[in-house]
């Protein structure tokens, strides 16, 4: 029945649409996560390198 | 703020007058629109006419009206001069209205072309149909400048942005397209002045939007970092 | 700012209403007489249509509220709206085009809803192709601001300018009637509920698109922040 693929056409659409956009985002959302786990390691090395530098000024005396 | 939207309109008509092209450019671009239309729609006479050749004259209306807002807004773009407008006390609101107002003067000359030959290359005569046409392209010639104007600064603002006044200018002119090529296919072909009226109506509530909208956003836009 | 649960809430609400409004068009509701199953098509056709016009009031609310007060969180919900409702306006028109093709032999008709929804594509495309170009900066966010509002104010007009021309000039292809003189109060049950189910899966999306863009936002100015701290550090 001719008219029937054109419902399961219309609803397939909707529901690829929807889920591919749904990725879209999630996908946007993983890159942006692993974005901010690097920048947090690049605080972290700041905050070492800060607490290293004052320890050997302690220890300099200055 | 009157001074100010005289002096800058003062100043970008002494700019045409002195050697300016951009009515000439105008008119040249609604010419060869028109053309263009005639080939591709091979018009006969009667009715069918009237309605192609209502058609074509706002395709031209359109077309030139975009070259016209750029040309209007981007008048300063060289020697940095906008830079000097900008930093001057120059109230944005007045600055629109006085850009609206060189747009739409040279739509205007551009527009009384574009019937002119609208009447000689569809085969129609110079009589009160086409005076009733005028209304009709004066305000549709107003309300696209006013758009266009606003569109036109943002386009200006941005590199390669000249493919973003076609692209949200005309869409967002729709209403009074579709209102002023009604309104002219009405006069050109007769038709009563109750269908006529309706469709002057809207264009008339088209222009009192848009150019309340560019008055109040375009500071927002012609902000110079 | 939305806490991961919130989000899973929204999700499984939005998740059951949907399967509720599915059941419904598929096994509650009656065949419509004239047009034959087709005419299930409908029942999430317009829904997406609400929603397309919903988000675009919304864009437009959310560029008044970022020209006011200047706050990125505002653009941020801004642009969100408009890229979820360019996504459910493009499926009004795909659908009313299915939907269209048996019932009328036409991929397209003119109709008064079917051109306007075309318009609303066409501004969604050009707000959208325009932050493309403007890219990621205050300017991008402002003169978006500007197109949303803009174009949102342009929207009644279209409405009614094209209500006109479709009603005054008699169209030359036949007009779809609109639908909404729906007979069997199953069929404005099932038309509630999909409405339901598609604004909480709007609500959802919106959230979802909305927490991306608040963390590129936040990422961008914490980027800024660690690169002035790290080029100190190499000074001292």
């Amino acid at each position: 029945m001719d008219n029937l693929s054109y419902l399961f056409a219309a609803y397939a659409i909707i529901f690829a649409v929807i889920f591919g956009y749904v990725l879209f985002i999630w996908r946007r959302q993983v890159a942006l996560e692993a974005e901010l786990r690097a920048m947090e390691a690049r605080m972290r090395a700041l905050d070492e390198a800060a607490v290293a530098t004052k320890a050997a000024r302690f220890r300099a005396g200055s | 703020m009157v001074s100010s939207f005289t002096a800058v309109l003062r100043k970008d008509l002494l700019l045409e007058v002195r050697g300016g092209q951009s009515t000439v450019a105008l008119g040249a671009l609604s010419l060869l629109v028109l053309v263009v239309l005639v080939f591709a729609f091979n018009p006969g006479g009667g009715e069918q006419g009237a309605e192609a050749a209502a058609g074509a004259l706002w395709v031209a209306l359109v077309f030139s009206g975009m070259l016209g807002a750029t040309r209007a807004v981007s008048a300063e773009s060289e020697n940095g001069c906008i830079r000097a407008l900008l930093m001057s006390p120059l109230d944005r609101a007045a600055l629109y209205a006085a850009k609206l107002a060189a747009a739409f003067i040279f739509m205007a000359v551009a527009e009384a072309a574009s019937i002119i030959l609208m009447v000689l290359f569809f085969n129609l005569e110079f009589d009160a149909r086409v005076m009733r046409l005028v209304p009709a392209v004066l305000l549709g010639a107003l309300g696209f400048a006013a758009l266009a104007t606003l569109l036109a600064g943002i386009s200006s603002r941005l590199r390669g942005g000249d493919l973003v006044l076609p692209l949200l200018a005309v869409p967002m002119f729709v209403p009074a397209l579709i209102a002023g090529v009604k309104a002219s296919a009405s006069a050109l072909g007769g038709a009563p002045s109750s269908e006529f009226a309706i469709w002057l109506k809207v264009l008339v509530a088209f222009d009192v939007m848009f150019v309340a909208a560019g008055y109040l956003l375009f500071e927002y836009v012609a902000r110079e970092e | 700012m939305n806490g991961r649960g919130v989000r899973l809430g929204l999700g499984l609400v939005a998740g059951a209403l949907m399967l509720a409004a599915l059941y419904m068009v598929f096994v509650y509701v009656p065949t419509e007489a004239d047009q034959g199953i087709v005419q299930r098509i409908f029942y999430f056709h317009v829904p997406c249509a609400w929603v397309a016009f919903v988000s675009f009031a919304l864009v437009a609310i959310a560029g008044i509220f970022y020209l006011w007060l200047g706050q990125q969180v505002w653009d941020d919900l801004g642009y969100a709206a408009a890229e979820t409702g360019m996504v459910f306006c493009t499926l009004v028109l795909v659908t009313g085009s299915i939907w269209a093709k048996p019932i009328w032999g036409a991929w397209w008709t003119w109709d008064s809803r079917l051109t306007t929804t075309l318009i609303l594509w066409l501004l969604y495309g050009g707000y959208l192709m325009l932050r493309a170009m403007a890219g990621d900066s205050e300017q991008g966010a402002r003169f978006g601001a500007v197109v949303g509002i803009v174009a949102a104010i342009d929207v009644p007009i279209v409405i009614v300018s094209v209500r006109l021309w479709r009603t005054i000039h008699p169209a030359v292809l036949v007009t779809r009637q609109g639908g909404h003189g729906l007979e069997d109060p199953r069929m404005v049950a099932t038309l509630l509920v999909a409405l339901a189910a598609f604004t909480a899966l709007f609500i959802w999306i919106l959230c979802l698109r909305f927490v991306t863009l608040r963390m590129h936002t936040r990422l961008g100015a914490l980027a800024r922040s660690l690169a002035l701290a790290e080029a100190a550090a190499q000074d001292s």
